[in-house]
This record gives C-alpha cells, structure tokens and sequence, in this order.
C-alpha cells in the first residue's frame, strides 16, 4: 500500500510543482488551449490552436486574464510564441529531453491543471513534420491528450517540462515536441519572428515515369514530380526550371513526393546551391538551383 | 540505481499494493443485474455492513438482484433514487458485509492514482487505473478508461477508500459522483 501511496504522491506533487506555469490561450473561438511561461513574459502554445492573431488573452490558474501579443509563429512545427506583459508567475522548470527513455512515467498537463497519465512509448531520431518543421527528437506518447491539452506540458516524474504536447502534427498518434525543439524555435521566433525554411518557387505534382523511359536514362526510383507552376524570377525560375520538367533527383537524393523535397529544404539551406536532375523532352538535364528563403504568409 | 535495482525497489511493490488493493476493492464491489435473466448491467458498492449498497439512479430503477463479492445472488429492494445525484440506494437482507472504506473526495488532488472496479463489457470486478484529471463539487474527472458496466462501481485513491461512484465516460475521461455527494444523500435520504 505504501508504494502506490508514495507513487500517487509523487504523481500528485508532479502536478503541483508544474501547473503554476501553464495557461489558457484564448486564441480561437469555444475551446481555449493550453501555454506554457516559457520564460518571463514569454508563452508558447501550439500554433494551430492560434486562429486569431489579434485580441489574444491567456489566462493563470488563479482566473486572471492577461492581454497576449503574438511574436511570431512556426506552422512548420505548430509552436506560436506570445508575449505577456506583468506576468507575474513562475516560468517552467525545463527537464533533458535527452535522458527520456521508453516507458518512462509521464504526465500530460492542461490549463485547470488538468492531468492526463501514461508513458513515452516510443523514441526516435530527427524528424520532420508534414509542414516541413525540424523536430530534434521523435517522442510518441501512450496518454490521451484530452481537447485544449494542445500546448500544454510534458511533465516528467519530477515535476519538470520535458516537451510541449500537439495533437495538431499527426492524425493518429500523440506526439510531444523535445523542448530542446522548443527551445530553438522560440529563440528564433523571438529573433525574427518566423523560422526560416528553404524555397524553390515551384508546384510540383508526382507522377510515375515509364520504365522503358527510366532505364534508357538511368534513372533511380519509379517516379518524380512534374514541375506544374514555376514563379516567375523565383530561384528555380533563375535556374532555368521550366514548366512541365519532371524533378527525379534533388541535392543527389532522388524524390517521389512533396515530403522528399521538403526534407532537403531546411532552414539551413537557404542561400545554398543544390543540384537537380530533371527529365526535360525525354532527355537528362541538371540545374543548379540557389535555394531562396520561403516568403511568409500575409509578408509582402 | 540500475534499472534492474529499480524494478526490484519500485515497481514489484507497486505491483504487489496494486494488486491488494484490487482485491480489497473487489471485495466491496456488488454486481447489479438487471430483472431478466441477463448479466450486469453495472456495479454498486457496499456502503455498510448492514446491507446497504449504493449504485447510480441509472443502474437501479427498480428492484433489483446483486451478486456480492462471495458469488451470492441476493434479491436488492430500491429504498432510495436521486436522478440530479445519479445515486440509488439498495438494500439486501445481510449483516456483516465487507463494507466500503468511504475517502474525502473533497481532499483529492489532481495527478493522484485512482483504481476504478465494475462490470466492465460483462468482465466482472475489473480494474482500471487511472489518476484524478479534475475536481469539481458535482463529479471527478478521472483520465481511467472505463466501459459499460462500470457504472455505480467504486472509484477508489491509493489508500484503497473509495472517493467516488463511477457513473458515466464523457469525452473519453470517467466522470465519477463524488463521495461527499454519496454521503450527503445517504445523510438526506436515508437517515433523516
């Protein structure tokens, strides 16, 4: 009796020692979702919870609402940075993402504080998300991340923010972002306001190629992706890309879809020059692409 | 500390006082049958040894039968019905019952364990455990899966005293009357 007693103990007084600094984010309509004091004054939630980006409040645990101005936001990784002016509670005690193992205990918190329980059920290396995010550390949770637990805390058994919890990145699993992810992020939030990603001004399509087509050029892989849209004096227009050119290799990796490309344009590859390997009239055709900086959405 | 020291230390006690407590639990927990010749359609827990046994309002309508812990089939008469509460109380012919260890669930604290015991999809006195998601004076908030059947059973904290009556599942958490609602009404209905 004694152990489970000290385990809910302990469980209890994890909640305690984190819940001081988490907050509701009003930033969308109904269901408020939850934020983290990152540091003083400062909140990150998680971007997709932000639908509106002016009249944002958060509220503490005690019930009061402060007025919230959004820094900046990062739809690659779903993280949103607020400032908070006179927020007069303590910033999160940050735990090493790096020591996390599977099947370590944790707790998933939301505003209130709510709590939700279960373990780290798998670990993996550098990801990146659908939306192009880097994300240092895969980390999938067996825990149930209950509406406007979004932005809020993975706590470890000490009490201590281990990782930020998104529903808002996958369809089927239960993810948490490193905070060593966050932590990047929101230093380069706070720097820039954006996080920078690279860019081809291309749309693309994927497409199958032949196979009498692909062995007379020695090609790699089954398919490519069939440039459909080129912006005009973009960096792959300034390459000499043209419409209906299919993309086989990019950066000497060859590319089946969206993701392929993707994953080749990290934010450190801007200014960059990568190599691509088109078929163009039936014939091999490499370009020498300078890889520009993703313009931001409502940026002129 | 190696992580084999650990299981040794930790996790084969917690293991041990879990599976005590289930047990202590189980002992307590009634299945509640319907009139027909069909099996649970929920769970109740022995308030006193005297033969009072407490459900929710929409596991009892009327009489019923209750199977106790020893395997016993007994004929339950519905003394009294709270629909606000979703709380009934029954009353078998019997003295001496194992009765329940009755907590304060206005002491309970967000992030401790809680065991919830009931007649899950026709399993009988099955555990589930979980920890307390929120408090409110009209329900816990429990992150515990339950399942039909685990209506009226006891949600119960480490120490094994019960803080709550599991009555229904919203949004995937198990939302339990808490026992100081249960002891009020049994104060109101039964002792007044």
């Amino acid at each position: 009796m004694e152990a489970l007693l000290s385990l809910s103990n302990d469980l209890a007084g994890a909640v305690e020692r984190a819940a001081p600094s988490i907050v509701a984010v009003h930033a969308r309509r109904r269901l408020p979702s939850t934020g983290i004091h990152w540091r003083p004054g400062i909140v990150v939630t998680a971007d997709h919870t932000v639908r509106a980006e002016d009249g944002l409040t958060v509220e503490t645990a005690d019930g009061r609402a402060r007025p919230a101005a959004l820094v900046g936001r990062d739809p690659g990784s779903d993280l949103a940075v607020l400032r908070v002016a006179d927020l007069d509670i303590a910033p999160a005690a940050l735990g090493d993402d790096g020591a996390l193992r599977v099947g370590h205990m944790v707790l998933a918190l939301g505003y209130g504080p709510r709590a939700s329980w279960g373990v780290i059920s798998a670990l993996g290396p550098r990801w990146r998300t659908w939306r192009g995010g880097e994300i240092d550390r895969l980390v999938r949770l067996d825990l149930v991340l209950y509406p406007g637990f979004s932005g809020g805390p993975l706590v470890d058994a000490a009490g201590r923010v281990v990782g930020l919890n998104t529903s808002g990145l996958t369809r089927e699993s239960r993810l948490a972002l490193p905070v060593t992810t966050v932590a990047r992020v929101v230093d380069e939030l706070l720097r820039k306001g954006h996080v920078s990603r690279g860019y081809l001004g291309i749309g693309m399509q994927p497409v199958r190629l032949p196979e009498p087509l692909r062995a007379r050029l020695g090609l790699p892989g089954d398919g490519g992706l069939i440039i459909v849209m080129v912006e005009p004096d973009g960096p792959a227009a300034r390459a000499g890309l043209m419409l209906g050119d299919v993309l086989v290799v990019l950066d000497g990796v060859p590319v089946g879809d969206l993701e392929d490309v993707q994953a080749r344009l990290g934010g450190d590859r801007v200014g960059t020059t990568v190599t691509a390997l088109v078929v163009r009239a039936g014939a091999r055709a490499e370009l020498s692409i300078t890889v520009g900086e993703r313009p931001r959405r409502g940026a002129s | 500390m190696s992580p084999a020291t650990t299981v040794d230390a930790v996790l084969e006690p917690l293991a041990a006082a879990a599976a005590g407590l289930a047990a202590r639990l189980a002992r307590v927990t009634v299945e509640v049958r319907g009139r027909g010749r069909g099996g649970a359609v929920g769970a109740g827990v022995v308030w006193h040894p005297d033969g009072l046994i407490l459900t929710n309002a929409h596991v009892a309508s009327g009489d019923v039968t209750v199977v106790l812990a020893d395997g016993s089939p007994r004929r339950a008469r519905l003394v009294a019905r709270d629909v606000r509460r979703d709380l009934a109380a029954l009353v078998v012919d019997a003295t001496d019952l194992p009765a329940a260890l009755v907590g304060d669930s206005g002491a309970l604290r967000v992030g401790e364990l809680v065991l919830a015991v009931g007649n899950p999809l026709g399993l009988v006195r099955a555990l589930s455990a979980g920890l307390v998601h929120a408090v409110g004076p009209r329900a816990i908030h429990a992150d515990l899966r339950l399942a039909p059947g685990n209506s009226g059973g006891p949600l119960a904290d480490a120490q094994g005293h019960v803080v709550g009556l599991n009555a229904m599942i919203a949004g995937g958490l198990a939302v339990a009357v808490p026992s100081r609602e249960a002891r009020q009404f049994v104060r109101e209905q039964l002792q007044g």
